[in-house]
């Protein structure tokens, strides 16, 4: 089998076991809509405000959500051993790790088209730019390349939920930054702002590679 | 004072946790560091205080700086230890490269600790706050939480294989990330210019030559504590080894 | 002379912090030795019980 083949034959095993448990949709999606409610009163949204705060609000309720997902996938498949099924045969490591990627990044992007017009509606901003696609899918790519791999990693000790984020936040800042101030930039269009979806990019570039490689050496027994 | 040194008779059974040493081996090395600390220490505080001008801009407080600096530089130079320990393990699958890793993991989470802290106080004597997110301080915090995290991680996932490997793809991943973690920052803040901890300028040359010392000093107390740290995550892997063959 | 206190404290903390850990390397250094001593002494028993039964 290829590599190409091998990573879709795992993403679709993925989601069809997803799609059956929809319990993990709902959640992430109700939590995402709940962060943004709560920021609602944690900040004073008068209108001068809305432009500033709305791109940290959206943002930080992506990143809470997605490492809610994150933590899920693996931890399932370890609990349920098919995992190590999976590890018995032949398949290259890149292409469980490619898998695990798209798979997370499907069900994050699911729960991101879900939130984005109520968080338009709920901090009455005008959302729907052409630039807005770019910069949530790099985005969320460069969280998914870092969470997918510390998720493998987390899902081996007893404290995996609190253990994921305290890894994977802090290397998720240069994507955290680029991302609220590139939204920012779509809401109220700045001069002399610095490429910050090049910035996204070439992370996403970076640790996808690095991601890739070093997979085998963390899902290994 | 309980040096670290090579000394125990079971060691002889269990030849990849030790080299034969069934004497009881004064620890030359680590004397000679701790030695070579003092002298260094007491020359380092001799040109801080007495020798080094004081500075014309910030007057008596910068003289945090022959410190701060030095612990700064040992905690980033300890996280390149800990990836390059990583890798060796990783490579060679040897777990002495492991037992560095952790001992240089322990080492830069404390040295970036006390770097957190005076350079806060610094930042209070200059400008008045105990926090600024300049792109120094804030890489130096995230650095601090991927030391922890990576301590959480080898405590939760204890002395196994897995552990390692994960430890030191932790490490890879956190090197990498931390130049763009503090260039992202900078331009974060070219939008909102800030306080921020630093000596500006070209620096006299006795300021530099106190910086020196100073910067020796520290390093050859971080290789002392390497010493100690690595003898006892070696005796700790072979106590635990010891006792899983017996239960 | 405030200024002169932050300076001292930025070095107290230092040589404290310093100080403290050091101590705590060393008295983890000591217990592991004296954990290795019973342990050994566990593992030559456990080999004599051995001996005498193999």
């Amino acid at each position: 089998m290829i590599f190409l083949e091998q990573v879709i034959a795992i993403l679709w095993k993925d989601v069809r076991y997803e799609l059956r448990s929809k319990q993990m949709w709902t959640g992430m999606g109700l939590f995402a809509l709940l962060v943004l409610v709560i920021f609602n009163f944690a900040f004073d949204l008068r209108v001068d405000n809305k432009a500033a705060v709305a791109p940290g609000a959206l943002w930080v309720a992506f990143v809470f959500a997605s490492l809610l997902g994150l933590g899920r996938t693996i931890a399932a498949e370890r609990e349920i051993g098919s995992m190590d099924r999976l590890l018995l045969c032949p398949v290259d490591r890149k292409a469980i790790y490619l898998a695990k990627l798209l798979g997370n990044m499907l069900f994050i992007g699911v729960v991101e088209i879900v939130a984005l017009p109520i968080f338009a509606a709920l901090f009455n901003v005008p959302l729907f730019v052409g630039a807005l696609l770019p910069i949530v899918l790099l985005s969320t790519l460069g969280i998914a390349a870092v969470g997918t791999l510390f998720s493998a990693m987390a899902a081996a000790t007893r404290a995996r939920e609190l253990l994921l984020p305290i890894l994977v936040f802090p290397l998720i800042v240069p994507i955290v930054i680029g991302a609220v101030r590139a939204t920012g930039t779509l809401l109220a269009p700045a001069v002399n702002e610095p490429p910050w979806l090049g910035l996204i990019a070439a992370f996403d570039v970076i640790f996808l590679t690095v991601s890739m490689l070093t997979f085998e050496y963390v899902i290994e027994e | 004072m309980a040096l670290a040194n090579r000394d125990t008779q079971t060691e002889r059974q269990y030849s990849t946790i030790g080299t034969a040493g069934q004497n009881t081996r004064p620890p030359i090395a680590s004397l000679a560091l701790l030695t070579l600390t003092f002298i260094g220490m007491m020359t380092s505080i001799f040109m801080i205080f007495l020798y080094v001008p004081t500075d014309a801009i910030e007057g008596i407080p910068q003289r945090i700086f022959y410190f701060h600096v030095p612990i700064a530089w040992i905690g980033m130079l300890a996280f390149g230890v800990v990836t390059v320990a990583g890798i060796g393990y990783l490579w060679k699958k040897d777990e002495r490269w492991d037992w560095a890793a952790r001992a240089s993991a322990e080492l830069g989470a404390v040295f970036i600790t006390l770097a957190l802290i005076t350079g806060s106080i610094w930042g209070k004597t200059t400008w008045g706050t105990w926090w600024t997110w300049d792109a120094r301080l804030t890489t130096t915090l995230i650095l601090w939480f991927i030391y922890i995290g990576y301590l959480m991680l080898r405590s939760y996932m204890g002395r196994t294989h897995e552990s390692a490997r994960s430890g030191a793809v932790l490490a890879i991943i956190g090197l990498i990330d931390v130049p763009i973690i503090y260039e992202s920052v900078n331009w974060w803040r070219t939008l909102h210019p800030q306080a921020e901890v630093g000596t500006p300028g070209a620096l006299p040359p006795s300021v530099v030559l106190t910086l020196m010392i100073s910067l020796v000093t520290f390093t050859l107390f971080y290789s002392f504590l390497m010493i100690q740290l690595y003898q006892l995550q070696r005796m700790q892997t072979l106590a635990q080894r010891l006792r899983a063959s017996v239960e | 002379m405030q200024e002169v206190s932050y300076l001292v404290a930025a070095y107290a903390v230092v040589w404290l912090g310093l100080f403290a850990y050091l101590a705590f390397v060393v008295l983890r250094i000591r217990g592991v030795r004296t954990e290795l001593a019973a342990v050994e002494e566990l593992v030559r028993e456990h080999n004599e019980k051995q001996d005498q039964h193999g």
